[in-house]
């Protein structure tokens, strides 16, 4: 067994801090992702793991000067202590996912440009790039207007290599679906087409407006003398607003329909949703004495029981 | 040619360890693209490449900064083997 103060030359009075020093300067040194394919600095990384395991801890390192550990004991060879150590490292180092081509150096690769290769190696034999996968697809996220969704409309975004793109919103949108943008994404290796972009749409909430289906709700104060009398007034929708007939004895909760002005989906607003305006009728905050008595003398006449099922 | 496993970001996570929070920052600087972005799903190459991330930051001392520098070396190193792996065929 292999003595861990020798791997990780230091001396047996070295300090914890001096232990934990070398460790990182012999791990930098042969870490396989920066040796890739390098086997011997494989085997020196895992022996300076190994060692850093037996005497990076106070408490480990006791056990070790006691002759306690597992291995001193069952006289373990240093191939079985190794491979112990490393099966609870869980998958591949990152250099064994890129030995079949990895996405990330694809990603590098296209910055550099489709001719790059051929020309740093002068070398156009297309037949070499044939069987390559072009798995550059990119993935982005964008937020859009509320209006824009319900209405449709055309932005342009830049992606974070730079590049810039006129994205056409289709009305109607809603949050998480995806717009492919083919040949968008990332370069293709050699003469492989460049992947997609797609992008996947947020839509941000508008106070007092809500999608239902293709209709779009909206709650609507009146005072109860238009509720009772009936009124004609301004209401806003999703672009501007219109004049809105309130008919006589409308109650909160009653819902009316603005045709038209839901979520547009063709050329004419006939193809559209339609904007429900639900009626909320609310009292003055304070009561005017004329009118409590005027309701009261109304009252007696006529009252009437808004529980009575219908 | 090894199978690829895909995962969700928090079982990928458990695997190596690592709080959640440490994937969605490296993913937040593009040190890591998952493979599948909206779903947060992640393939073994991520996965090494966030723990390589760790790696880097918690053992070898690397800065922020320095980070997408020698991941950026390490995509060219990768990408020249393989070129050269592909030339001597």
């Amino acid at each position: 067994m292999k003595d861990p103060y020798v791997v990780l030359g230091i001396s047996k009075t070295a300090t914890q801090d001096e232990i934990r020093k070398a460790y990182h300067n012999l791990a930098k040194k042969f870490h396989p992702d920066l040796n890739p394919g390098n086997k011997d600095a494989e085997i020196k990384f895992k022996d300076v793991s190994l060692a850093y395991e037996r005497i990076g801890s106070e408490e480990e390192r006791a056990k070790y000067d006691r002759g306690e550990t597992p291995e001193q004991q069952q006289k373990q060879p240093d191939e079985q202590a190794r491979e112990r150590t490393f099966r609870r490292r869980r998958g591949p180092f990152y250099h064994e996912t890129q030995d079949d081509g990895g996405r990330y150096s694809y990603s590098f690769a296209k910055d550099m440009g489709e001719d790059f290769f051929k020309s740093f190696f002068h070398t156009d034999d297309r037949s070499r790039y044939q069987n390559e996968k072009s798995s550059t697809d990119e993935y982005y996220q964008m937020s859009v207007d509320f209006k824009d969704a319900v209405l449709g409309a055309e932005r342009e975004i830049t992606f974070p290599n730079g590049k810039r793109l006129q994205v056409k919103i289709p009305p109607g949108i809603e949050s998480g679906t995806k717009l492919r943008f083919k040949n968008q994404g990332g370069a293709g290796i050699g003469d492989l087409p460049p992947g997609d972009a797609y992008i996947e749409i947020t839509v941000r909430p508008l106070a007092r407006f809500n999608r239902v289906g293709n209709n779009i709700e909206t709650e609507v104060a009146v005072s109860f003398i238009e509720a009772l009398l009936g009124a004609e007034i301004k209401i806003p929708t999703i672009d501007g607003s219109v004049m809105l007939k309130i008919p006589s004895g409308v109650s909160t909760g009653s819902r009316l329909r603005v045709r038209g002005k839901g979520v547009a989906f063709g050329s004419s607003s006939k193809e559209n949703g339609d904007q429900i305006v639900i009626i909320k009728v609310v009292l003055p905050k304070k009561i005017d004495p004329e009118l409590e008595k005027t309701v009261r003398e109304w009252g007696g006449k006529f009252s009437y029981n808004p529980r009575e099922e219908p | 040619m090894r199978k690829n496993k895909k995962q969700p970001l928090i079982e990928a996570a458990r695997e190596i360890g690592l709080s959640p929070d440490v994937i969605i920052r490296f993913i937040s600087f593009r040190w890591i693209i998952p493979i599948d972005y909206p779903l947060q799903i992640l393939d073994e190459e991520d996965i090494a490449r966030a723990r390589l991330i760790w790696e880097l930051q918690h053992e070898f001392g690397v800065n922020d900064e320095s980070i997408p520098i020698i991941l950026n070396l390490i995509d060219q190193l990768h990408t020249y083997k393989k070129e050269l792996k592909k030339l001597s065929r």
